[in-house]
């Protein structure tokens, strides 16, 4: 038995018995930085830091406290989540999605153009469809009982195969990530943009529109009764068609993540794609799969924002949406290197980025400053990202 | 496809895609369209060019190093805003404001340097979040109003030298910076360092810290200086000022040959890689193409571009295996 | 000849091997020194000890008679001493001139604009050139010269940094016979001119050649360091040879078979290995025995399908492997340890149940979604992990990052066992471990081989080979050089086919 032994990462000698005692102090008292290190490292961290921070703003801005308000701003979380799901995955492969916006605006514009019922010649005869796919009756299933369900269909159809061209791209012709879905996310912005020629497509049917915030599934009040009776339209929904498909999504997603053998590759791609392509892991397939996941929750995430529009938007996904997502996924947990992310850490990140938001709304800052605000509270998450892998790395060797 | 790699026509293709797709291009245009070969089209587009140009050049210190700057559109926007409000304001002559340009190009590529160098964050997030977040104080400072920027801009804007236009002589001068800069001094040479191997650079005694904060600086300058120029042309500073000019920066160099890997490429390509572009545009506006398609046409020369550099890069690597034994001596 | 370099008991430990044993080297001015040793002698690690890679546990270096303790490699540089690796940290897209001039470029100009002096930079890089023979144009780029070349380039940066101690590691390795031939007459030129060498090299007749001494190192330890004169071949592989055989092999149980698993016939690649033939069969324990550099892993590496080849074929079992990728080989039933188990072979922040089942982990699912049944993974490993005796917390939360080095490559062996190969690929299964795993190792590479699995065990120490293998390889510069069957095992023999000295046995230079 020696005294010494070697540290097993840099091959330095260390004092075996030092050890030991650093592990009696520690059964004594835990000094407020290694707890504080420990808490950084929680994946409950991002939940706590937004409870306690909206809790704080509640205190100087009157309506945060209205939980009208409150649960309004909370159905913005649900298309932000379905997108940032597809991010999540994309992420823990170590890559990166930027088209998922244009994915949104694109679906939003065919998926209109399929199912919308009257469309003014005045506004939309310059249209290159115009003729061909569109008229004044409005799409080519205007009207039809058909038309909601061909038109969600197409629209993630779209997504998918968006995705499959991405995946595609990256991993038979080795173009980085980056470069791909920049170059995917221009071409298909504009693509939308000139489908509708900057117009947006209204007259949607109302079966599609209640995938929206409609369909009041749980609606809670909270406050002094009123007589003789509460209005409806007082008592703010929770629970709405919207959550019901961004949950789901987010249950399926959560279930390919952590209980299936393609989960189980996702990581192993993300932590090491050399030892895991070595290990027989079919890692083209698997990226090309992903891609397209993050492509088909973009479509999600257009159909229930078209849906609470209730207009086909070419500008949808536009600005810094995409900083959101990506900000939303790192806060939550998930590393920009690849190889960590969850589904749950995404679903607190994005929590925490609407309440963000709304906090900086009752604030009364412009648009631009919010994006300002944000742009710094991602470059905090970057840092928060980096620290926690080097805090993780150091834990593990001791 | 190893006999492929081999290929002489394939390597020539591979090495001078940009070339050879200027020259396709340029055919084509020439041809179909009318006019487009007068002396007022050609100076026309050069002098559009001169913009993305001028983000182009420093963006190639940028790719040099295997970074990437998205935020130089809001760069160029925040820089005119800040030298436009205080022109108004205070009397400054148009010389301070451009120096004010610049400076304030300059502080928001240092801060991009502070958080690639010191934060340690990589440079696609950095400059994506100072992209959003330049904007933002833009609109700030300006209360979302826009500025207008006073007439004796407009007179240094219209000057002209020998008959060239004001921001094509910009231009050439940061050109002709840029090229001094990279060829003969020991920064340049030792960005191109950096580019190849940061490691070995590091082991050189090469200050890379210093290194790869310059190239976001420079890009920087390049970035707030194209902003007053521009606002110079145009006269007015609006929220939407400089949006989209980062992809087009980014694309002119990799046009240019400068490879996104790093360790590759020049200034002087951005010339052709900044008209390339322009020329696709102003031809398609001759050729009455949909707005929104042009684009999309951008979209695919920029993907091939990127496409090819991948085949480049693909092909250096093989070229470059270690070998275990040296076949030369056998037949 | 005044000793400007010298170390004193230096000792050096990883992972609770010793890699440097109480070495006392000295180096003298005007000399070049040559050091010889195995792969694994602990020549490496002595020269990161000198260049400040590492740092030693005990012991002292002195440099010119005072003490020397470089903190990294810059203080190395800055002190004086340079080293010439395989490896070159040359930048291809700058010229010679710049290559050496890159971090003190000679300049003019004023003030704050500082202008490369090109003439005064190419002027300087001209006189150095010539001192190595190199007649270039310095502004000739990196990237259009040779391998040859290249090296003269850095032993010309060597000479502008001043140095007074250079290191040649294995300088030879990619050059030809010209280019080494103008290689020695610089070193020969620069050991007159007063420069301190020393030359690493597994080339004994180059060595007996050109030093003026000779240090043999063996386990760490240095067996002796004298004039050259009194060394001929057979001296010099003695004292490499013949370790202490501390460690015990387990009782062979194989009873290799004539049935072939793997065929490889006539492989070749341009560069990388030339008319490879070779059969392994069932029940053996095959040994692929080499030098670095000699080809093994690219071997390895080509029959696995990670590289591709310009001739020949490949046949696993009755099967012609057409397609050629690594996929293929595990569904063929081949197996592949490859020698970094950090960067190829563990997914190092997951945990090691996951690890153990990636490669068959279709296996622990459920039809149609693919649904991992935890319990049967976490079973399998579980059972692996026992039949292996790995030490470990436990395998469903512990990552594989904080296990030794021994269990770390069970962990890699335990994933391969669980696809039930018929063929074992291991490269350098037993690096970097202790004795008591490499023990364990042994055990579990005989009863895969007893079991009906054929195992090709590459590896770069001889006498583990001898002990475990029913068969040797050996291999130099990417082609087999030698067979040998257990009753010419010895490892005087196997060595010198390796250094390729068979045909000089007893007869000095």
């Amino acid at each position: 038995m020696s005294l010494t032994r070697s540290d097993p990462d840099t091959g330095n000698a260390e004092l075996q018995f030092r050890i030991d005692v650093a592990d009696e102090n520690r059964g004594f008292q835990e000094t407020i930085f290694q707890w504080f290190r420990r808490l950084l490292i929680s994946d409950y961290f991002i939940l706590i830091l937004t409870i306690v921070g909206y809790l704080f703003a509640a205190q100087w801005y009157e309506r945060l406290s209205n939980p009208v308000n409150f649960l309004n701003q909370l159905s913005n979380m649900w298309p932000l989540f379905a997108v940032a799901i597809g991010q999540t995955f994309v992420l823990i492969v170590a890559g990166i999605d930027l088209s998922q916006g244009s994915i949104m605006a694109l679906t939003s514009v065919i998926g209109a153009m399929i199912m919308s019922s009257e469309l003014n010649p005045a506004m939309f005869d310059k249209l290159p469809l115009w003729g061909i796919l569109i008229d004044e009756s409005g799409g080519i299933l205007a009207n039809s009982t058909w038309a909601m369900p061909v038109a969600v269909v197409a629209m993630l159809m779209t997504g998918i195969l968006i995705g499959l061209l991405n995946g595609v791209l990256i991993t038979r012709f080795k173009i980085t990530p980056f470069m791909v879905t920049l170059v995917s996310m221009i071409f298909f912005s504009f693509f939308a943009l000139w489908l509708t020629q900057s117009r947006n497509i209204s007259g949607l049917p109302d079966s599609f529109v209640r995938l929206g915030d409609e369909g009041q599934i749980i609606s809670i009040y909270v406050g002094e009764k009123i007589d003789p009776e509460i209005r409806r339209r007082d008592i703010p929904t929770l629970i709405t068609n919207a959550t019901l498909i961004a949950v789901g999504l987010s249950l399926v997603a959560g279930f390919l993540l952590n209980n299936t053998a393609f989960g189980k590759r996702m990581f192993a791609i993300g932590t090491n794609i050399r030892a895991a392509a070595i290990s027989g892991v079919p890692t083209d397939r698997v990226v090309i799969a992903v891609y397209m996941f993050s492509g088909f929750c973009a479509a999600v995430a257009s159909i229930l924002y078209t849906a609470r529009l209730e207009i086909g938007r070419p500008t949808l996904g536009e600005g810094s949406l995409l900083l959101d997502i990506i900000g939303a996924c790192v806060i939550g947990g998930t590393s920009l290197f690849g190889g960590k992310g969850s589904v749950k850490g995404t679903f607190f990140g994005v929590a925490f980025f609407v309440l963000l938001l709304n906090v900086l709304n009752a604030a009364s800052l412009s648009p631009f400053v919010i994006d300002a605000v944000k742009g710094s509270v991602i470059l905090g998450a970057a840092l928060l990202d980096i620290t926690r892998t080097r805090l993780l790395n150091t834990e593990r060797a001791s | 496809m190893k006999q492929l790699y081999e290929n002489r026509y394939y390597n020539f293709v591979i090495n001078n895609a940009t070339a050879i797709l200027f020259v396709i291009i340029f055919a084509f245009f020439a041809l179909t369209a009318r006019n487009f070969f007068s002396t007022d089209n050609v100076l026309s587009i050069i002098k559009n060019a001169s913009f993305v140009g001028m983000l182009a050049v420093g963006m190639t210190f940028v790719l040099l190093t295997a970074g990437i700057d998205l935020s130089v559109g809001s760069n160029m926007y925040l820089s005119a805003v800040v030298a436009g409000l205080l022109m108004r304001a205070f009397e400054i002559p148009v010389g301070m404001g451009l120096l004010i340009a610049v400076g304030v190009g300059a502080l928001y590529g240092a801060f991009n340097a502070f958080c690639v160098v010191k934060l340690k964050i990589i440079p696609f997030m950095v400059t994506l979040a100072t992209l959003v977040m330049g904007r933002g104080i833009g609109t700030f400072l300006t209360e979302s109003e826009q500025v207008d920027f006073p007439e004796r801009v407009n007179a240094f804007g219209q000057l002209r030298f020998i008959e060239i236009p004001m921001p094509v002589i910009v231009f050439l001068l940061i050109l002709i910076a840029a090229v001094i800069i990279l060829r003969f001094t020991p920064l340049g040479r030792q960005i191109y360092a950096v580019g190849n191997d940061p490691e070995a650079a590091k082991k050189a005694g090469i200050n890379t810290d210093l290194v790869i904060s310059s190239v976001y600086i420079i890009s920087g300058i390049c970035a707030g200086l194209a902003g007053f120029i521009l606002a110079s042309q145009v006269m007015r500073v609006d929220r939407s000022f400089g949006e989209q000019y980062e992809f087009d920066a980014i694309a002119a160099a990799v046009l240019a040959g400068t490879s996104l890997f790093g360790g590759r490429g020049s200034a002087i390509g951005a010339v052709f890689g900044a008209i390339l572009l322009q020329m696709v545009e102003t031809g398609l506006v001759f050729r009455n193409v949909n707005l929104y398609l042009q684009p999309m046409v951008k979209a695919v020369v920029i993907f091939i571009a990127v496409f090819v550099d991948s085949l480049r890069t693909a092909n250096l690597a093989r070229l470059r295996r270690r070998f275990i034994r040296s076949d030369e001596d056998e037949t | 000849m005044t000793i400007i370099f010298q170390t004193d008991k230096l000792t050096k430990s990883f992972y609770g091997i010793t890699a440097v044993n109480e070495v006392s080297i000295e180096v003298k001015k005007g000399e070049i020194s040559g050091l010889i040793g195995q792969n694994g002698a602990g020549k490496s690690t002595l020269m990161n000890l000198i260049g400040g890679v590492v740092h030693p546990d005990e012991g002292q270096m002195r440099f010119h008679d005072s003490a020397y303790a470089p903190r990294n490699p810059s203080d190395a540089y800055n002190a004086g001493i340079a080293f010439i690796h395989q490896e070159l940290n040359l930048f291809t897209n700058l010229s010679i001139a710049e290559n050496i001039f890159v971090d003190n470029f000679p300049t003019r100009g004023f003030g704050p604009f500082q202008f490369i002096d090109r003439k005064k930079l190419n002027d300087n890089v001209r006189d150095i050139l010539q001192q190595v023979g190199l007649d270039i144009d310095p502004k000739t780029t990196v990237e259009e010269i040779s391998p040859g070349e290249r090296q003269l380039v850095e032993i010309a940066k060597a000479l502008y940094l001043d140095a007074e101690l250079i290191i040649f590691d294995e300088p030879t390795t990619s050059l030809t016979a010209r280019e080494t031939g103008r290689l020695f007459e610089i070193m020969k030129q620069l050991r007159d001119e007063g420069k301190a060498i020393i030359f690493i090299s597994h080339i004994l007749k180059d060595v007996i050649a050109l030093a003026d001494t000779v240090a043999v190192m063996r386990d760490g330890v240095l067996m002796a360091q004298e004039a050259v004169e009194n060394f001929d071949i057979n001296r010099m592989i003695n004292l490499m040879v013949g370790r202490q055989l501390e460690q015990l092999y387990p009782p062979k149980t194989t009873q290799p078979t004539e049935i072939p698993l793997l065929t490889v016939k006539d492989i070749s690649a341009k560069g990388i290995v030339k008319d490879i033939n070779f059969m392994l069969h069932r029940g053996e324990v095959l040994g692929l025995f080499g030098l670095m550099g000699s080809g093994r892993t690219e071997l390895a590496r080509i029959i696995y399908g990670l590289d591709d080849y310009d001739r020949g074929n490949i046949v696993i079992g009755e099967k012609h492997s057409r397609k050629h990728s690594a996929r293929d080989s595990i569904k063929n039933g081949v197996a592949f340890v490859t020698e970094n188990r950090r960067e190829e072979g563990l997914l190092m922040s997951i945990n090691i149940a996951d690890n153990i089942a990636l490669v068959r982990l279709p296996r622990f699912t459920n039809t149609p979604l693919q649904i991992v049944d935890g319990k049967r993974l976490s079973g399998a490993a579980q059972r692996a992990a026992s039949v292996l005796q790995l030490k470990s917390g436990d395998i469903n939360t512990q990552t594989a990052k904080a296990l030794s080095g021994g269990n770390q490559q069970k962990v890699v062996i335990a994933k391969w066992l669980l696809s039930e190969p018929r063929v074992f690929l291991m490269d350098e299964p037993t690096r970097g471990i202790d004795v008591g795993a490499k023990y364990e190792i042994y055990a579990i590479i005989d009863q895969l081989a007893a079991s009906g699995s054929g195992v090709l065990v590459i590896s770069s120490e001889l006498e583990e080979l001898i002990g475990i293998c029913d068969r040797i390889l050996v291999m130099n510069q990417g082609e087999i050089v030698g067979e040998f069957l257990p009753d010419e095992f010895s490892e005087d023999l196997i060595l010198r086919a390796a250094f390729r000295e068979h045909e000089q046995v007893g007869a000095p230079a």
